[in-house]
């Protein structure tokens, strides 16, 4: 789209590569062909269980890159992201209890963890953006509307909330509310007889997630260096200017807000599959507050860098508990301090410096070049 | 360019406002305006601070609603339209306060505004000629921060000119310009009209308006105290007296 500062690369890569994402030379691509194929090939050096741990990680990852799309790009911040991602769970969870022993697979329950999330926010973001509500507004009604549903949930204890053949189960979460019906189940396709079930400790559901991750990221970066995504930022960077400019902002908003909304449940889904399990805890403060911190810690701005921040937290404050309670509070330490050393986000800050390392080396090797050049003449 | 045909080519005027009244509080910022614009002409409003400029220009683009009377744009009465609506039946503004993308890089800057009318491989080429017009040849992979200020005033200017607009609000277009890039606005604005463009300037600076030489509107307590060719205000006694002799 932008001919003159792209690299030979963007011939290739066109729409994937753009000014609204970091990393569009060799080095950037070629690193990540690194990280895909040392993640592809973890099972190979890493234990089962942090295999199944590092499925886990890579299911946070597609939280961090919704509210990064949001928040980083669109300027809407939400403290309420990880409503979304409950509600996808509960609904895939109460899909399949209803469904699994009718259909033998979880198809349908796999799209209604995406369209439910979705549905629930073109509601609740209809009525935020259309009344044309802003910043913080915004980033709290959404918290309360999060810590409104995991109240709901959790007095749901009563055997009278079944919903079909399943229990919502208060604070326990999701069961089945007979004998006869199926345990929640981890993710089964199937297509006529052919059946593919991706049990949540195994290998093949790793990779499974960390195709979709993929693919959800690269799909969002073609995404944000779009028109469409030049218009998300214009949003994000002056909403009142973009709408002199004949654009519907709260159309935008809302649009935006349901496709992270989708990935948010996605996450879900892919959660309460992994671990057959969904409880209200996750509509609380802590899950909320914890997405914005891996996407404020790594970099709004980026969905790699915000996807990054997420990756990389979940992983050191899983393996700071096994070092007991004080390690946490290190963890704490060391985002208040990128916090205030790198207000823009640790990894887009590391990447920016790279960035002008490199472009600083070749200036000087082409300048190296032309003195030489010279002296050949 | 090619404009949106207007709605009513017989009416002269591309713009009514009738009775507009705006109450902030006990304030009546507008109290009763009545002003109407006559199509492909340059248009000047002036006035001592807390006339009411800037806000009759906010109940003109939708930003803010009026507390009553009418807007009547083309023809067609706009009063309830929000901003984005009125933006698609041709009207533009540039802010007093510069509103341009600051983070973004000039190309960026006004993708967004062309990409409303063209395809995305046909945006580089508007953008440069739209650059071409505005005196910031070769900006394009500028960050706009980075750009002077009578620079980023003209690349406001040129943003909204991109959403190739029939009638287009300047509020204070001049701002914080040396003489020199005070002249070459002057005369962008003069191609501008040129090109088939209302343009409507909101200035304080004197010299401007005169070079301008086009109806000139005097806004006084939120209502219009007078009206006529530049030299027939520079005359006024009343416009004098409020302006207290800065004419």
């Amino acid at each position: 789209m932008n001919t003159s500062s792209g690299s030979k690369l963007d011939k290739y890569l066109g729409p994937l590569n753009g000014p609204q994402t970091m990393g569009r030379r060799l080095p950037f691509w070629l690193g990540f062909l690194v990280v895909i194929a040392l993640l592809a090939l973890a099972p190979e050096y890493l234990r089962r269980y942090d295999i199944i741990n590092f499925s886990n990680f890579l299911i946070s990852g597609f939280l961090a890159l919704s509210l990064s799309l949001i928040w980083g790009y669109c300027g809407i911040l939400s403290l309420g992201q990880a409503a979304f991602f409950g509600i996808g769970g509960y609904a895939y969870g109460i899909v399949a209890l209803n469904l699994l022993n009718l259909h033998g697979n979880t198809d349908v329950a796999f799209i209604a963890g995406i369209i439910v999330p979705v549905i629930f926010a073109a509601i609740i973001g209809g009525i935020m953006f259309y009344a044309r509500l802003r910043g913080v507004y915004i980033a709290i009604l959404m918290l309360v509307v999060s810590l409104l549903i995991g109240m709901f949930m959790r007095q749901t204890a009563d055997p009278s909330y079944t919903l079909g053949e399943a229990y919502l189960g208060g604070m326990n979460g999701l069961r089945p509310a007979s004998a006869s019906a199926p345990l929640l189940p981890s993710l089964i396709f199937g297509i006529g007889d052919s059946v593919i079930e991706l049990d949540g400790r195994s290998v093949s559901f790793y990779y499974f997630v960390l195709g979709l991750l993929t693919i959800t990221y690269l799909g969002l970066r073609c995404l944000v260096n779009s028109s469409y995504g030049y218009i998300l930022v214009g949003c994000r960077e002056n909403p009142d200017r973009t709408e002199t400019f004949g654009y519907d902002v709260r159309l935008i908003q809302l649009s935006v807000f349901c496709l992270a909304a989708a990935i948010a449940g996605l996450s879900g889904v892919l959660y309460t599959a992994w671990g057959t399990y969904i409880h209200p805890d996750g509509f609380g403060v802590g899950p909320n507050i914890l997405v914005v911190i891996w996407v404020a810690v790594g970099g709004r701005k980026d969905l790699g860098c915000a996807l990054i921040g997420a990756l990389v937290l979940e992983w050191a404050s899983l393996r700071l508990v096994s070092e007991g309670e004080i390690a946490l509070l290190v963890l704490g330490a060391i985002l208040v301090f990128a916090m205030l050393l790198a207000p823009r986000g640790l990894a887009i800050t590391l990447a920016d410096y790279f960035n002008k390392a490199e472009l600083l080396l070749r200036a000087r090797l082409s300048t190296g070049n032309g003195v030489s050049r010279k002296n050949e003449e | 360019m090619n404009r949106p045909e207007s709605n009513t080519k017989y009416e002269k005027n591309i713009l009514r406002a009738n009775g507009l009244v705006r109450v902030y509080g006990g304030v009546r910022a507008l109290d009763g305006l009545d002003l109407e614009i006559e199509r492909d002409k340059i248009h000047c409003i002036i006035g001592p601070n807390g006339a009411g400029k800037s806000t009759f220009f906010k109940m003109l683009m939708g930003i803010e609603k009026p507390t009553s009377g009418k807007v009547i744009f083309d023809g067609k009465d706009v009063t309830r339209l929000p901003t984005y609506a009125r933006a698609r039946l041709g009207m533009a503004i540039k802010f007093q306060a510069m509103q341009v993308f600051q983070e973004l890089s000039v190309y960026q800057n006004l993708f967004i505004p062309l990409r409303r009318h063209y395809k995305p491989r046909d945006i580089s080429g508007q953008a440069k000629s739209l650059l071409n017009q505005l005196h910031l040849e070769g900006t394009e992979e500028v960050t706009v921060g980075d750009l002077s200020h009578g620079q980023q005033q003209w690349l406001a200017i040129g943003m909204s000119l991109a959403a190739e607009p029939t009638l287009l609000l300047l509020d204070e277009p001049t701002a914080g310009m040396s003489q020199d890039e005070t002249r070459l606005t002057s005369s962008i604005i003069q191609k501008l009209n040129h090109d088939g463009v209302t343009v409507v300037v909101i200035e304080h600076d004197m010299e401007f308006i005169r070079n301008l030489n086009s109806t000139t509107s005097v806004l006084h307590y939120g209502q219009l105290f007078a009206q006529g060719t530049f030299s027939e205000i520079e005359q006024n006694d009343e416009v004098r007296r409020i302006y207290m002799g800065t004419l």
